[in-house]
């Protein structure tokens, strides 16, 4: 890595290392791959090596009522998340980063916190006070408990936007004569919206994958896609599992790639 | 699933700031309204109810008969019927062995990524690292399962080749579980270590080289020693995220593996015992803030001492 080992040749241990990096990255890109190949593969059960390429799976999965009412289901689900958690979370973020308010890391600890405990505990705690309440397990209880979930990377990525943008531009437009209203729609926020869009497209990502809070909160013959796939996989692992795994793959890739496009991926490291 | 940002640093700069100005809040403070009304009817109320479920007998709300006891938890401490403690150990012998492994993973992938010069190849292993923390939980344990059943990847190709004649134990047992574990979580820990080596000085290291040590005496004593909060902190949040994982033990385990998770599912879905539940999801809870709080120290000692330089 240093300037010397460079100059070299032939270096050993750096081959070595460069080997030994894209061995773990093929780890944790090979099972992704692999449901790919299933998902194309014709033979009626998992099976390897593939012997040919099939669209059956494909039309098993959107020919079946079953998974497409789950499809829907957690597409509407995802969709109520994403505008809740957008608004919700881009309020939140605003009055966190602009609102003077006191205790502002306590608060903003408090808001990300749902991101640190247990998912299945989340869901645990909605099923016993819907249960409490007596109100049965609607689906907007579980839309809101998705949007719980989501507020917390939508906060994130407008406070990222939020810190990253100089506050004299709006106190320049305050200046010269803009009122708070205009300030607030002309400047803060177009230059937050990248960030607000990047949280909603994680939010319904969030929301679309969800399985440990939906475990508890959703009735049977109403239940989102990864509880279906789910209780479809104890029993039976077919290509229709890997041709809807597939069009959940192929939804993530087009986040990260809305994602690189809106914000950049840098802002999803640490610190 | 979480790889949450400590942003104290931001937040401590802008409390200075906005002192200078005034104390009192703006009225865009009001905007947080709504986030204060969802969090509390649906997080800290829930949670307020999991814990006074847990001290009674039934539902207090539909049977007046219900009242206040502390069995559930005596239930699980005395475990007459030698489970839980089990469960208990399994999970926190799951979540050691991933936190250890996903560390030997990532460490080198984080190190490799955030001394890359090449925007192109870092955009790329990102794109790699990130891409299948989207993938759904359940997508990437079936991807698992595929891999490692009897007629999976593995077995079928190692017994095409005659390398064996029955196919090995891979899945339905902690070893299938741990490593579909390793798999979702590792990029938590890469994204965690990337920002903390990415922030050490490379002369350091090649200070260190020019002063005669090797490559690898130069990482040990230098590079290694000075991201050590990043290794902690990476690996209380795999650690916490793997203890409350419930999809990855119940399919890659089959009944050999029973962790805390699985248990409380048990006993809201078969047993229909939500106050037992409720118990056990206490149990589980403090554990877990244990290691938060003891995450979220380390990153903002961190970020506090990074603010500082």
């Amino acid at each position: 890595m240093s300037a010397a080992a460079n100059r070299k040749p032939f270096d050993a241990g750096r081959a070595a290392y460069l080997a030994l990096n894209i061995v773990l990255l093929a780890f944790l890109l090979a099972p992704i791959a692999i449901v790919i190949v299933f998902a194309l593969n014709p033979t009626p059960f998992i099976s390897f090596p593939p012997v040919g390429v099939s669209l059956r799976w494909f039309e098993k999965f959107f020919a079946s009522s079953d998974f497409m009412n789950a499809l829907w289901l957690s597409l509407w689900v995802a969709a109520c998340v994403l505008v809740l958690s957008v608004v919700i979370g881009g309020a939140c973020a605003l009055a966190l980063a602009r609102g003077n308010l006191p205790g502002r890391t306590f608060l903003t600890a408090f808001f990300m916190s749902p991101l640190m405990l247990p998912a299945i505990l989340t869901g645990l705690a909605l099923f016993q006070s819907y249960l409490l309440a007596g109100i049965g397990r609607p689906i907007w209880g579980l839309i809101m408990a998705h949007t719980l979930i989501a507020v917390p990377y939508v906060l994130r990525t407008t406070l990222a936007v939020l810190h990253n943008f100089d506050h004299r531009i709006e106190e320049a437009a305050a200046a010269l004569g803009a009122s708070p209203a205009r300030v607030f729609f002309e400047v803060t926020l177009p230059l937050i919206q990248p960030g607000v869009f990047a949280g909603g497209v994680f939010a319904f990502i969030v929301s679309f994958d969800q399985f440990p809070v939906s475990l508890f909160l959703v009735v049977p013959k109403s239940e989102t896609l990864p509880v279906v796939l789910y209780n479809y996989m104890k029993f039976d692992l077919d290509g229709a599992i890997a041709a809807a795994s597939m069009v959940s793959i192929l939804l993530a890739l087009s986040v990260v790639l809305a994602m690189e496009r809106l914000i950049g991926l840098k802002a999803y490291v640490k610190l | 699933m979480s790889f949450g940002v400590d942003r104290s640093i931001d937040l401590r700069h802008d409390t200075i700031c906005m002192a200078a100005a005034s104390h009192r809040p703006s009225p865009i403070a009001w905007l947080i309204a709504p986030a204060v009304l969802l969090f509390v009817l649906f997080f800290v109320l829930p949670f307020a109810v999991m814990a006074m479920m847990s001290v009674y007998s039934g539902n207090p709300v539909t049977n007046p008969n219900a009242y206040p006891t502390t069995r559930h938890y005596e239930r699980f401490i005395f475990d007459t019927a030698g489970i839980f403690h089990d469960a208990l150990w399994a999970t926190l012998r799951i979540g050691l062995v991933t936190t250890v492994i996903s560390l030997l993973i990532g460490y080198p992938l984080a190190h490799w990524m955030a001394r890359m010069h090449s925007r192109l190849g870092h955009a790329l292993a990102l794109t790699a690292v990130i891409a299948p923390l989207l993938t759904g939980i359940v997508v990437r344990t079936f991807a698992w399962m595929t891999i490692l059943q009897d007629k999976g990847v593995i077995n079928t190709t190692l017994m095409s080749w005659g390398v064996i004649h029955k196919p090995l134990p891979l899945m339905y047992n902690e070893f299938g579980t741990v490593v579909a574990l390793v798999h979702i979580y590792v990029p938590f820990m890469v994204l965690t270590l990337i920002g903390v080596i990415g922030r050490i000085d490379e002369r350091l290291e090649q200070a260190a080289r020019s002063l005669g040590a090797g490559r690898i005496r130069a990482f040990v004593e230098v590079t290694l020693p000075l991201s050590l909060p990043g290794i902690l902190a990476g690996s209380l949040l795999v650690f916490a995220l793997s203890i409350s994982a419930y999809v990855t033990p119940s399919l890659m385990g089959g009944t050999e593996v029973l962790t805390l998770p699985m248990l409380i599912a048990q006993q809201v879905g078969t047993s229909f015992n939500p106050n037992f539940a409720g118990a056990l999801g206490v149990v589980l809870l403090l554990v877990c803030l244990v290691i938060v709080i003891a995450y979220n120290r380390i990153l903002a000692r961190l970020s506090g001492e990074q603010g500082l330089a």
